[in-house]
This record gives C-alpha cells, sequence and structure tokens, in this order.
C-alpha cells in the first residue's frame, strides 16, 4: 500500500505542475467578485424587501384606501399586519443565524451550525409559516362581512376563491420547502456522523 | 490601482489556486466545470474573508479550511441557458482559459477518490498535498489520533477501488 500511495502522490503531485497557471486576469476576478458580492445581498435581502413592501402596502390600503370601521375588521386588518411584522422578524432571525455558518471555522463547527441553521429553518416551515399564514387567514376572512357591504356580491366571492387558490399554492410552496430543509439537513446530519465516526 | 488587499490576494491566489482546483477536481469526480464554479466560490470567499486572517494558522491551513467547507456544503447551480453578451464571452474565455491547461492524463485518480465520502475524498487529498496529521485535525476539528486511524482506513479503501478499476 505504501508504495502504491507513494505513486499516487507522485501523480497527484505531476497533475498538479501541470495545472499551474501562465496568467491569470485579476480584474474579470475581481468583477465576479462584485457580481457576487450583489447576488448575496440580494439573496439575504430580497425576501425582507418583498414583506416590507407588502407590508407598506398593505397597511397604506387600510389607512387611506379602505379604512375598515367594524371592531371585528380592524382586529382582521391588525392580526394581517402582525403576520406580516411576525415574518419579518423571522426573517431577520434567519439572516443571523445564516451568517453564523462561517467557513473559517473547522468542519465539524461548520457542520454544526449548518445543522443548527436548518433546523430553525425546518421550524419556520413547519409551525411558524402555518402559524402566519393562518393569523393572516383568519384575519382577511375578518374583514371580508365588511368589504361585502360595499363591494359586489360576485367580487367578494371571487377575492374568497382567489384567496383559496393562494393558499393552496402557498401550501404547495411550503411543503416543498419543508422537503427541501429536511433533506439539507439529513445531508448535513450523515456528514457530521462521518466527520466523528 | 492596487491596493495591499490585492497584493496580498494575488500572491494567495498564484500560490494556493492549482492546489485548490486539484482538490475541487477530486471532489467533483474531475467535472472541470464544477471545479471550476467550487475553486472561484473559495478564492471569492478568501477575498471575502481575507481581513479576518489573523495568522493564527498559516495561509495554507485557512485556505484549506475555506476549501473543505466550501467544497462539502456547495450546492451545484441549475445552468440557465441564456445569451451572453460579448463582454461576458470574453470574461468566460479569458478565465476558463486557465483551467483548460489542467492535465487530462489521470481522470482515473479523480474517478477513484470520487467513489469515497466526501469527507474522505478530502481528506485523503489532504494527505496527497503532504499535510501532517496536526495540520488536518486543525481543519476539521477532530483528534490528529482519529484523523490517522481515518486516513489508515480510507487508503485501505482506496487501494481496494484502485484494484477494482484495474481489474475492469
Amino acid at each position: 500500500m505504501s508504495s502504491d500511495f507513494k505513486e499516487l502522490q507522485s501523480k497527484w503531485e505531476s497533475t498538479k505542475k501541470n495545472s499551474e497557471l501562465s496568467t491569470t486576469n485579476f480584474d474579470d476576478l475581481y468583477k465576479k467578485i462584485k457580481i457576487k458580492e450583489k447576488e448575496n445581498v440580494f439573496f439575504y435581502y430580497s425576501t425582507i424587501i418583498i414583506l416590507l413592501v407588502t407590508l407598506i402596502v398593505i397597511s397604506i390600503f387600510f389607512y387611506y384606501v379602505a379604512p375598515v370601521k367594524e371592531m371585528l375588521s380592524r382586529i382582521g386588518a391588525g392580526l394581517m399586519i402582525l403576520g406580516l411584522v411576525f415574518r419579518i422578524v423571522i426573517e431577520i432571525r434567519s439572516i443571523h443565524k445564516a451568517k453564523q455558518i462561517n467557513i473559517l471555522e473547522t468542519t465539524l463547527k461548520t457542520a454544526d451550525n449548518a445543522i443548527k441553521f436548518h433546523q430553525f429553518r425546518k421550524t419556520i416551515h413547519q409551525v411558524i409559516a402555518p402559524i402566519i399564514i393562518g393569523l393572516y387567514t383568519i384575519g382577511f376572512y375578518m374583514i371580508t362581512p365588511e368589504f361585502s357591504l360595499y363591494m359586489k356580491f360576485w367580487n367578494v366571492v371571487l377575492i374568497d376563491i382567489s384567496y383559496v387558490v393562494i393558499g393552496l399554492i402557498l401550501f404547495f410552496i411550503i411543503r416543498k420547502g419543508v422537503k427541501k430543509e429536511m433533506q439539507k439537513l439529513t445531508d448535513i446530519v450523515k456528514l457530521k456522523n462521518e466527520i466523528t465516526d | 490601482m492596487r491596493n495591499s488587499k490585492n497584493e496580498a490576494f494575488e500572491t494567495i491566489y498564484r500560490q494556493h489556486h492549482p492546489m485548490v482546483l486539484q482538490m475541487c477536481l477530486g471532489f467533483v469526480r474531475g467535472d472541470k466545470d464544477t471545479a471550476s464554479d467550487l475553486s472561484q466560490e473559495i478564492f471569492i470567499s478568501v477575498w471575502n474573508n481575507l481581513d479576518k486572517f489573523r495568522g493564527a494558522s498559516s495561509y495554507k491551513t485557512w485556505i484549506y479550511r475555506i476549501t473543505v467547507n466550501t467544497c462539502l456544503h456547495y450546492v451545484k447551480k441549475d445552468k440557465k441557458v441564456r445569451r451572453l453578451s460579448s463582454s461576458e464571452i470574453e470574461n468566460q474565455t479569458s478565465i476558463i482559459d486557465t483551467e483548460k491547461t489542467i492535465n487530462d492524463n489521470i481522470p482515473k485518480l479523480y474517478n477513484a477518490i470520487g467513489q469515497l465520502k466526501r469527507i474522505d475524498r478530502l481528506l485523503i487529498m489532504m494527505v496527497l498535498e503532504n499535510q501532517d496529521y496536526d495540520s488536518i485535525a486543525e481543519v476539521i476539528g477532530i483528534n490528529p489520533v482519529n484523523v490517522r486511524v481515518k486516513i489508515h482506513r480510507i487508503k485501505k479503501r482506496l487501494e481496494k477501488i484502485l484494484k477494482n478499476n484495474k481489474d475492469e
């Protein structure tokens, strides 16, 4: 084995020598780094921006466009806004956890941090997201009676049906997210076991 | 204008790129495109974390940590087919050209390494890179004695794979 391994090692070395760079265009590399930095910012903050815009639009809608008067509707609007605020807080917490996966740490520590992050994401998908959607849905249907006073019956029915459709789409998106998170979690737990085995 | 960060980065890149690229090739069974993507990710991380390097370990150990962690947590991107602009094509070509100098003589070696578990591939490649057990332990975060035991097992497994490949 020892001589075989030495042979392997010399092959390894010779290949590496052949792959040495003649020239590297660092300007291109720096451009790619800049693009990657932008992508990272987008990756981390795009969801928060979308949620914030939704929150602002809904708040403006209930304050200026359609200020609801009945207590039931006000509670409903409050639940919808609260659900969104809660979702934004969770997303910020998620980014904080993601940033704790530090690739400068040892492989074992990085795997541990990645496990914690994906367990957190799993909890979001399985517990927190359904609660938020539930709050939002309850809030939405609490507003419907007051809206039906000002809108045609069929318009209200159409809005209610479209909400169910959106709900179904969200259900499948969440289910996909849970599956993806579970797969990642299983992979990293397996990796950790392989490291410590 | 080049500043000291650029200079330090370019020196590290020139010194360690062949090692990083070869480890990536070994990790992805010789898939050049993926290895190129991976090595690029690694050097982007090197650039982003360069200010955090405190000299507690050597640059080499530091880069090994980034390389091993990036490889293990790398998710292959879906290649979206889209039309590239001429400047993009030029940029892509100049980077890919440097990768094309890789010798194709021993894909069997990458293939054999690729048949090991993910963490084992990286461990054996660090041994092939002449890293001692203590520095490997520093990268992985386990005891050097455990590293020794693992490497012994991996060498045996690799020997078996190479023997099987020869027989085929």
